[in-house]
């Protein structure tokens, strides 16, 4: 008895054990010790269960089913065994799938060891896709791989094993081959012997980084050139922009600045401009209102010299010179009614008592030769008494002998037309027919000889020509009008052309 | 590791794979599996020694 419970003690042991390993997914290692368990003591169901368990975890459910379905042979009740056939076997489904997968399993074995490499390879992949934790499975894919040479394949595979076997000890061989042609086995040796070369730290010790290497002489300048450039880009692109933006809206801004002061010059300039503009204007006005007063006839002030010499001409009994001087007088321009009385005065005594003087004045003048003096008093004389035909003789015969042909028929045709009655009117038409011998209508009154169209401009054109022989002979005015016609004396007595009005 | 267990001899290697037991031959497995344990053995030499 006590052999008995000697052998049940190292039995236990090894359970045990086997559990610790298969809690560590040491699953080789916990079968091995499961197995020698169960060769001291075929009845340890918990032995037996747990090594069933770790063949379904492995893979082989066949296997585990062979240890549960024994199990359950040994110990009907109470059994863990028979809660895993119930999630196994006794659902056909599952089980069916299971068959298969082992089936395809063996067959590709069949395969690969007779040579059928390829189609083996095909299988195992659908095994394990079926199956993940079938170790056997992806032990012989990891093979077929490493002898194709297709380390990384068998590497996965490998992994997948070692996850669920940490020691599986044909997985540990394939992957350190793997390791080795992959180079990673000379990685790894490496970080150990760096990971077991440490040592304790001391003062002085510095920690230089892995990365660190010396620079050689070349090296430096290639840093420092790095350096410069690196530098010189972060100028380029990151100073550099920011400092010309600020400069440029610095740049805007002042341009903003002399634009507006531009702006400003500008409208000051166009303001000075037209200030002289209106400076000037006013300066031309000033000017002409200054040489109209000056110098013009109509000014006030030689109104007012005229009045003077009018009054200078009365005190010494000349009438002559005022009525001479009365051809520019116009009394109206005075504003002082003092002078302006006197003015009118003088005015009209010269018109009442200085016409004679005038007309005798205007034939003076003509027959001295001196034609546009002569012309000025007969207009004054005009001025005075509008209805004068003898007047308008005078004239029209004076523009005769200067060539002036078109006032001289102006003249003529005036007396035909609106003094027909007169003396004067007979001599008129003889001087129309002269100038105008075509023209049958110089003696219908009321018409004018300048109305008569073409005809007569022809007429006016031939005596044109004795026009201007008039003018060749201005500097003899008076013989050659004598020639032609000799000038109207003027009247004795004003009165009678008055009655003749 | 030597060289020598760095190479693997394929031929070699793939029959040391065993086909996997296979579900109808659960029953035949086990009833040919031997049960025998220590206490079994012991007795058995304990009945010799007895004859």
């Amino acid at each position: 008895m006590d052999q008995r419970n000697r052998i049940r003690l190292v039995s236990n042991s090894l359970y045990n054990a086997g559990l610790e390993r298969a809690q560590r997914r040491d699953l080789t290692g916990a079968v091995q010790c499961l197995k020698k368990c169960l060769n001291l003591n075929k009845y340890h169901i918990d032995a037996r269960n747990l090594l069933g368990l770790i063949y379904y975890e492995m893979g082989e459910v066949s296997e585990a089913l062979v240890q549960w379905v024994i199990s359950m042979n040994f110990q009907e009740r109470d059994n863990r065994a028979d809660y895993y056939l119930e999630q196994v076997q006794r659902k056909q489904d599952r089980l069916d799938q299971v068959s298969q997968n082992i089936k395809k399993y063996n067959q590709a074995l069949f395969q690969a060891q007779n040579g059928s490499d390829d189609l083996a390879v095909l299988q195992l992949t659908r095994v394990v896709e079926a199956n993940p934790r079938f170790v056997k499975a992806h032990l012989l894919l990891a093979l077929l791989y490493i002898s194709h040479e297709d380390y990384t394949k068998a590497g996965k595979s490998l992994y997948k094993v070692l996850k669920i076997d940490k020691n599986n000890p044909k997985a540990s061989w394939y992957m350190s081959i793997v390791k080795t042609r992959t180079g990673k086995a000379e990685i790894e040796r490496r970080k150990i012997k760096n990971a077991f070369s440490h040592r304790q730290m001391q003062d002085d010790d510095v920690i230089i980084p892995p990365s660190y290497k010396e620079n050689t002489g070349w090296q430096s300048v290639l840093n420092i050139g790095a350096g410069l450039l690196l530098g010189a880009a972060v100028i380029f692109f990151l100073v550099m922009p920011a400092s010309i933006k600020r400069l440029n809206n610095e740049h805007t801004q002042e341009l903003l600045q002399y634009n507006e002061q531009i702006n400003q010059k500008n409208e000051e300039i166009a303001t000075l401009n037209d200030t002289i503009e209106t400076y000037k204007s006013d300066t031309e006005e000033a000017e002409a209102q200054l040489d109209m007063l000056l110098n013009s006839n109509d000014s006030v002030l030689n109104q007012y010299a005229i009045l003077v010499k009018m009054l200078q001409a009365y005190r010494s009994d000349n009438l002559t010179e005022a009525v001479s001087l009365y051809a520019g007088f116009d009394p109206s321009l005075f504003t002082d009614e003092t002078v302006l009385s006197i003015a009118n005065g003088i005015k009209q005594d010269i018109e009442t008592n200085g016409y004679q003087t005038l007309e005798d004045l205007a034939y003076t003048m003509w027959s001295a030769g001196r034609m546009s003096e002569a012309l000025n008093y007969y207009q004054t004389c005009l001025s005075i008494r509008p209805a004068n035909p003898k007047v308008l003789f005078n004239m029209g015969m004076i523009y005769r002998s200067q060539g002036q042909t078109d006032q001289a028929i102006e003249m003529f045709t005036q007396i035909v037309t609106q003094y027909a009655d007169s003396e004067q009117a007979e001599k008129a038409r003889e001087q129309l027919a002269q100038l105008v011998p075509d023209n049958q209508q110089a003696a219908v009154p009321g018409q004018s000889i300048l109305n008569q169209g073409q005809p007569a401009e022809e007429g006016q054109d031939s005596s044109a020509g004795t026009a201007e022989t008039g003018a060749q002979t201005e500097s003899e005015p008076a013989a050659s009008a004598e020639t032609e016609s000799q000038p109207e004396e003027p009247e004795s007595q004003p009165e009678e052309q008055e009655t003749q009005e | 590791m030597s060289d020598e267990g760095l190479n693997i001899n394929f031929e070699e290697e793939i029959d040391h794979f065993k086909p996997s037991l296979e579900v109808e031959e659960i029953g035949e497995a086990i009833v040919k599996s031997d049960l025998t344990d220590m206490s079994d053995i012991m007795m058995e030499i304990l009945k010799r020694i007895k004859e």
